[in-house]
């Protein structure tokens, strides 16, 4: 066997590696409880020994906090309904017709996963101020509403469906809206959970195309808020960005929580070939 | 999958409508499934790719209402003009750092985890993955704060011993390190899981065998696991370039800017730079191109080793 028992060097680099990658986050939660003074004075003290909510109430005085909250959700819930929408369709066209070019228009699907936003921005920012949809997270979520790695992973998920299944419907003269409604939707309940949860996970924590977009500081999401915590020269209140940065992490951690096993398989099956 | 016959019995019993097939309205079915994604990737993606390359051939400010037609000119400067120079120079550094920490690193230690610890995958695969859940955002302000030269806990751990943590945004090359490291933080786990599956569908006996024939584990690895491995880690290694630098594109943003005197700025980080801050759209166009151009060939190496590569097996 490749496996062998005596490997507790291995593992003690692996946990090496977990408190490198968890110690911030926990200093960080740990950290938004201290005044800026209690922190500066005990940085590396795990339990604040004056636990307060100071940098949350100070938070929500200064910004309002709700409106931000509310802000990220909706443009994170837009585009997450979008892409597996959009992504769900595509791919019963994909899996279940024959037609001409299907290859061709796979290809050029699955490619505008290389594009950088880059190439996009300009004219994506000209059509959305055009709209008049600036200062408007409609106008964030609206160009994101279709993501090819949802149509590959969704197209995977229906592979495993057994084509006897959809083939028996058909000759049965089941229509097609019927078969994608009544079969392929719930069988494919897993998959769109955790592609649902990875899209609005991701979402959630955008920050580029936002920043292009919102410039109003009452049409912030939560990461742009965060943003204008940072100083670049120095002189961050840490403690207070860090209580936002804290609400910024509950939401993906919950999600994570209770859907843990179908986002690792799905991320796992984005890999795979 | 018990319900399988239920849910056909509802598809059934629900159905309205003829049992003939509708030959000439069933031609354009799929395209009618297609319809949404295809409109928004049409109009989002595939039409600004052109209008971005239509752009390059102009210059203009991104508001006026004219555009002067300077032909190639924007391209000769990304290749002439010394910021733009730097810049792609620090583009190659990026790259190789973001190969490093993002692919080499993740794909040694999931070999680790896969062939050296036995049963206890599951843990390691649900905290390395953790970071990934969380915005760049967080990931910048937490490196900013650990590294902090005067009150960060790095700099008050160091300082027990007589040491300094240098004013690192005040230097490009360790601006870039650190924007790395951010990163490095966020995708491990992502990469590290996509790699450890890849070596989970490496088939076991082969292996077993070697090691029976007394093959050192390591020779194993090399010889047989890697080359097994090849499209998933290729696959990858495109993933760790292609979404690096788009990745990078965050920290900069919040931690430097792009400076000291563009030492940490890239391709990607430039564009912007010269659409909305500078509003030279033209200068941005033509570097954007550039990076859809590089993306592009990245594209293709990938269809030859991966997708190619099914292909075979298929």
């Amino acid at each position: 066997m490749l496996t062998e028992k005596r490997n507790w060097g291995w593992h003690i680099l692996l946990i090496l590696i977990i408190l490198a990658i968890m110690l911030p986050v926990v200093f960080m939660i740990s950290n938004s409880f201290k005044t800026l003074q209690e922190s500066y004075h005990s940085i590396l003290q795990l339990i604040p020994s004056n636990p307060t909510l100071g940098n949350y109430l100070t938070l929500n005085k200064q910004i309002n906090l709700l409106r931000m909250v509310s802000n990220t959700f909706l443009m994170a819930m837009i585009v997450t309904l979008g892409k597996v929408g959009t992504g769900l369709l595509a791919a019963y066209a994909f899996q279940n017709f024959h037609f001409k070019g299907k290859q061709l228009i796979y290809f050029i699907f699955v490619a505008t996963i290389f594009v950088p936003f880059t190439t996009v921005m300009i004219p994506n920012y000209l059509v959305i101020a055009k709209m008049n949809l600036l200062n408007n997270v409609i106008g964030v979520a609206l160009p994101q509403m279709c993501d090819a790695t949802g149509i590959m992973l969704f197209i995977k998920a229906m592979e495993k469906i057994p084509s006897s299944l959809t083939e028996s419907a058909k000759v049965d003269g089941i229509p097609n809206r019927r078969i994608f409604m009544n079969i392929i939707i719930p069988l494919l309940k897993p998959s769109i959970i955790s592609v649902g949860a990875i899209f609005f996970i991701n979402s959630w924590n955008e920050y580029v195309w936002p920043t292009l977009v919102l410039k109003d500081k009452s049409s912030f999401t939560l990461p742009l808020a965060l943003q204008n915590y940072i100083s670049s020269e120095g002189g961050t209140n840490f403690p207070l960005a860090m209580a936002l940065a804290v609400i910024m992490i509950v939401p993906p951690l919950l999600i994570y929580m209770v859907f843990q096993k179908y986002i690792l398989n799905s991320i796992s099956s984005s890999g795979l070939k | 999958m018990l319900n399988n016959n239920s849910q056909i019995e509802k598809a059934v019993n629900s159905r309205s409508g003829p049992r003939v097939s509708r030959k000439p309205r069933g031609r354009l079915l799929p395209f009618l499934y297609l319809l949404p994604s295809a409109l928004l990737l049409l109009v989002f993606m595939i039409v600004p790719i052109g209008y971005t390359f239509y752009l390059s051939f102009f210059n203009w400010n991104l508001i006026a209402p004219t555009k002067q037609f300077v032909g190639l000119a924007n391209y000769v400067n990304v290749f002439t003009d010394p910021t733009n120079q730097k810049v792609i120079l620090n583009t190659l550094v990026y790259i190789v750092l973001l190969v490093i920490l993002n692919f080499i690193i993740p794909y040694f230690i999931s070999l680790i985890v896969n062939f050296f610890i036995g049963k206890m995958k599951g843990p390691y695969k649900i905290l390395f993955f953790i970071p990934s859940l969380f915005s760049l955002v967080v990931g910048a302000m937490l490196f900013s704060w650990i590294l902090n030269p005067v009150s960060g806990p790095l700099a008050l751990f160091l300082r027990d011993f007589g040491m300094k943590v240098p004013q690192w945004t005040n230097s490009g090359a360790m601006a870039i390190v650190v924007i790395c490291l951010i990163t490095n933080w966020k995708v491990f786990g992502y990469n590290f899981i996509l790699l450890l599956t890849g070596l989970g569908a490496v088939p076991r006996n082969i292996l077993d065998a070697a090691t029976l024939d007394g093959i050192p584990k390591w020779r194993v690895i090399w010889n047989i696991v890697l080359p097994l491995n090849k499209g998933v880690a290729i696959y990858v290694f495109i993933l760790t370039i292609v979404q690096g630098l788009q990745y990078v594109f965050t920290p900069i943003n919040v931690i430097t800017q792009g400076g000291p005197y563009y030492g940490s700025s890239n391709l990607l980080y430039h564009t912007y730079l010269n659409a909305f801050v500078l509003y030279k759209t033209g200068n941005a166009s033509a570097l954007a191109t550039v990076t859809f151009v590089i993306f592009l060939i990245l594209l293709f190496i990938e269809i030859k080793f991966v997708e190619g590569r099914k292909q075979d097996a298929d």
